[in-house]
């Protein structure tokens, strides 16, 4: 398959250069607005020589351009703030480093990700699974009651605030009928039947939310499809219905399907802020929103260059399952 | 004529509608032995298409279908699903117009010529796939081994409705119905592919219903023809009937408005004044009467009272559905 690898080659190579472009504008951004994050480390009192100490320290005395290049130098090379015994190393791949929480910005990155990861998959396989069986079964009964059964959920489902969603679920099953954790995280490594246990709340409320759109895309693209002359051709053979549905209509279903699946699986990843605020998880939402506000400015460009990455790499993705998916779409 | 294999009784299929029922075809007759040929001519909209897909039910769930459906002497109409799957395609076969969208794009074409020979025999992929490559080499695929895992958009058209051919036989229908096979095809692959039926059907010995407008086609390989004219049968005879004793003044103005090479062109086509009724618009009198040259020569009847199929003294099976007594002159 030369074609795919000159495709990825391509592809990896203008995925970088967005990168770059984003990075040098988030950097701009976040470092454009009026605080200062050495006035947090500067500690109290805080005099004007205290502060210039912290900003030389933090090496926000330099320009914003050299800051820049810094940033982009740390994460081949990684980074020394200071120097003697004070120095605070932080190893390559360097994407800053956070002083209030006095660690690197990549080892919180990785610390976090396996909790909204965890979040994230597992109620993506609950949502894909639950928005295209519904999505099918509602097209194959257009306006009977089924239908309007699964349209009504898609309904409830986008007009509802997760927030809401969330702490009903938690108020309900986790302290009326005690039947879930309603916080905490358990390590899969640790215990996966725990692990499970412990998610299988925001597992279930991020599914109904997301279903929804999947429902709808689902149900209205399968209608499309079954109009179409092939499948005339697949009941003339003599194939079922069933089969007619799931064999010859359900494969031009999944293209559009699995391009949203891949966009939201992509930007869930980076963090699911409510949802994790919600179910009091550490992952990577929580981690972006504290960083917010407590002005953890390197945390910030951090973990929005990180999403920035998922989202690119959801969109490679995407296209290359597309191509499986679809032979008339060529890679070359 | 021998003993037909698929013989049709008052056919008549009614749409049900927002707007009440649409009858589209009004009761018709027709029947085809094995290794004829049997051309069903008409307009759009004459009702042609929806008598084929009736045969086999393939016509959506608001279609009302009333007759009989005789294959082998054994009653199709009101069949059950399950049952009639087992006839489809296995022994009556359908091509479509156009084999671009009548193929499923995104499975290959020994896979789809494959399928249908697994939907009606108990074999492995294996031996399925040995039969589809035999198939597609017999209707003239080159390098038919090869060219069995491309996908259709990978064909010409001509080559794609071979794929079509090539699937409708594979399991040796009875009966091959054919709905202008080569009304996307251009001229030249028009003849290869009518040429290709006519093959196969001296090898195979199936019984062909050609639907067609192109009476070129028609008089080259169709033994007999039936005539449709707003849901009804015009006129039906053997070919020679239709070409030198048209009876109908409507099959007359379809043989005028073909162009012929023997006759010096005229600076415009001919065509046959007026447009045909919609569906369900004529109740009483003749359906061709709005646009015949002849009424005149018959008067009141046209008007009130329905022409029934006649048999013309003298010429065998030759029927036509007239109140002109006598063969219409060509009026000019």
């Amino acid at each position: 398959m030369p074609d795919l690898v000159w495709f990825l080659t391509r592809r990896l190579f203008a995925a970088l250069l967005v990168m770059l472009a984003l990075s040098l504008a988030v950097y701009l951004i976040f470092y454009a607005i009026p605080a200062d994050p050495a006035h947090l480390a500067c500690g109290k009192p805080c005099t004007p020589d205290r502060l210039e100490q912290a900003r030389h320290f933090m090496q926000l005395d330099q320009s914003t351009l050299q800051q820049y290049l810094n940033f982009l130098k740390g994460i081949v090379a990684g980074r020394t703030f200071g120097d003697g015994a004070a120095a605070v190393h932080c190893n390559a791949p360097c994407f800053g480093y956070s002083f209030p929480l006095a660690r690197p910005v990549t080892t919180l990155i990785t610390d976090r990700l396996p909790i909204t990861a965890s979040i994230a998959l597992g109620a993506a396989v609950l949502w894909l699974l639950i928005g295209v069986s519904l999505g099918v079964i509602a097209a194959l009964n257009r306006g009977r009651i089924l239908d309007r059964l699964a349209v009504g959920v898609a309904l409830i489902g986008v007009s509802t605030p997760s927030f809401l969603l969330g702490l009903l679920a938690i108020l309900v099953f986790g302290f009326w009928l005690n039947m879930v954790p309603v916080n905490g995280y358990i390590p899969l490594t640790e215990s996966p039947v725990d692990w499970a246990w412990h998610l299988v709340t925001p597992w279930i409320v991020l599914a109904i939310l997301q279903a929804a759109s999947y429902i709808r895309l689902t149900r209205s693209q399968m209608l499309e499809e079954l109009n179409l002359d092939y499948i005339t051709t697949a009941r003339a053979k003599g194939a079922s219905e069933a089969r007619v549905v799931l064999t010859h209509g359900l494969r031009g279903v999944l293209v559009p399907v699995i391009t949203l699946f891949g966009l939201d699986l992509g930007s869930l990843l980076g963090g699911a802020i409510l949802t994790e605020k919600v179910f009091s998880m550490q992952g990577l939402g929580d981690l972006l929103i504290s960083a917010v506000g407590q002005l953890d400015v390197a945390v910030v460009v951090g973990v929005t260059l990180f999403s920035a990455f998922l989202i690119i790499l959801a969109n490679l993705v995407v296209d290359i399952v597309h191509g499986v998916l679809d032979p008339r779409v060529s890679h070359g | 004529m021998a003993d037909p294999v698929l013989e049709v009784h008052d056919l008549k299929v009614t749409f049900r509608t927002e707007n009440g029922s649409v009858p589209a075809v009004d009761g018709i007759d027709f029947a085809v032995a094995p290794g004829q040929t049997l051309a069903i001519v008409g307009e759009s909209g004459s009702g042609k298409s929806v008598s084929s897909s009736a045969v086999i039910g393939l016509l959506p769930s608001n279609a009302d279908v009333s007759g009989e459906v005789l294959l082998d002497g054994r009653e199709l109409n009101g069949l059950p699903n399950d049952e009639l799957r087992k006839i489809r395609g296995n022994d009556i076969a359908m091509v479509f117009q156009d084999a671009l969208s009548a193929l499923n794009p995104y499975y290959s074409v020994g896979w789809q010529v494959a399928e249908a020979y697994r939907l009606h025999h108990d074999v492995s992929k294996k031996v399925a796939r040995r039969r589809a490559v035999e198939m597609l080499d017999k209707v003239g695929i080159p390098d038919a081994a090869r060219r069995a895992d491309s996908y259709p958009h990978e064909f010409s058209g001509g080559m794609r409705q071979r794929v079509v051919i090539a699937m409708a036989l594979v399991n040796d229908p009875r009966v091959l119905i054919a709905d202008e096979p080569t009304t996307a095809l251009d001229v030249t692959v028009q003849a290869q592919i009518m040429r290709l039926l006519d093959d196969v059907q001296d090898e195979f010995g199936t019984a062909l219903i050609l639907i067609s407008h192109d009476l070129g086609v028609v008089a080259e390989v169709a033994d007999d023809v039936l005539v449709m004219y707003a849901g009804r049968a015009a006129e039906r005879g053997t070919v020679r009937d239709l070409f030198f004793r048209a009876a109908h003044p409507y099959s007359l103005g379809l043989l005028g408005a073909m162009p012929r090479v023997d006759v010096p062109p005229k600076p415009r086509l001919t065509t046959i004044p007026g447009t045909p009724p919609g569906p369900g618009s004529i109740t009483t009198g003749c359906p061709f009467q709005p646009r015949c040259a002849y009424t005149h020569l018959v008067g009141e009847r046209c008007v009130t009272e329905r022409p029934e199929l006649t048999p013309r003294p003298g010429e065998g099976d030759h029927e036509a559905a007239c109140h002109l007594g006598r063969r219409p002159e060509v009026i000019l």
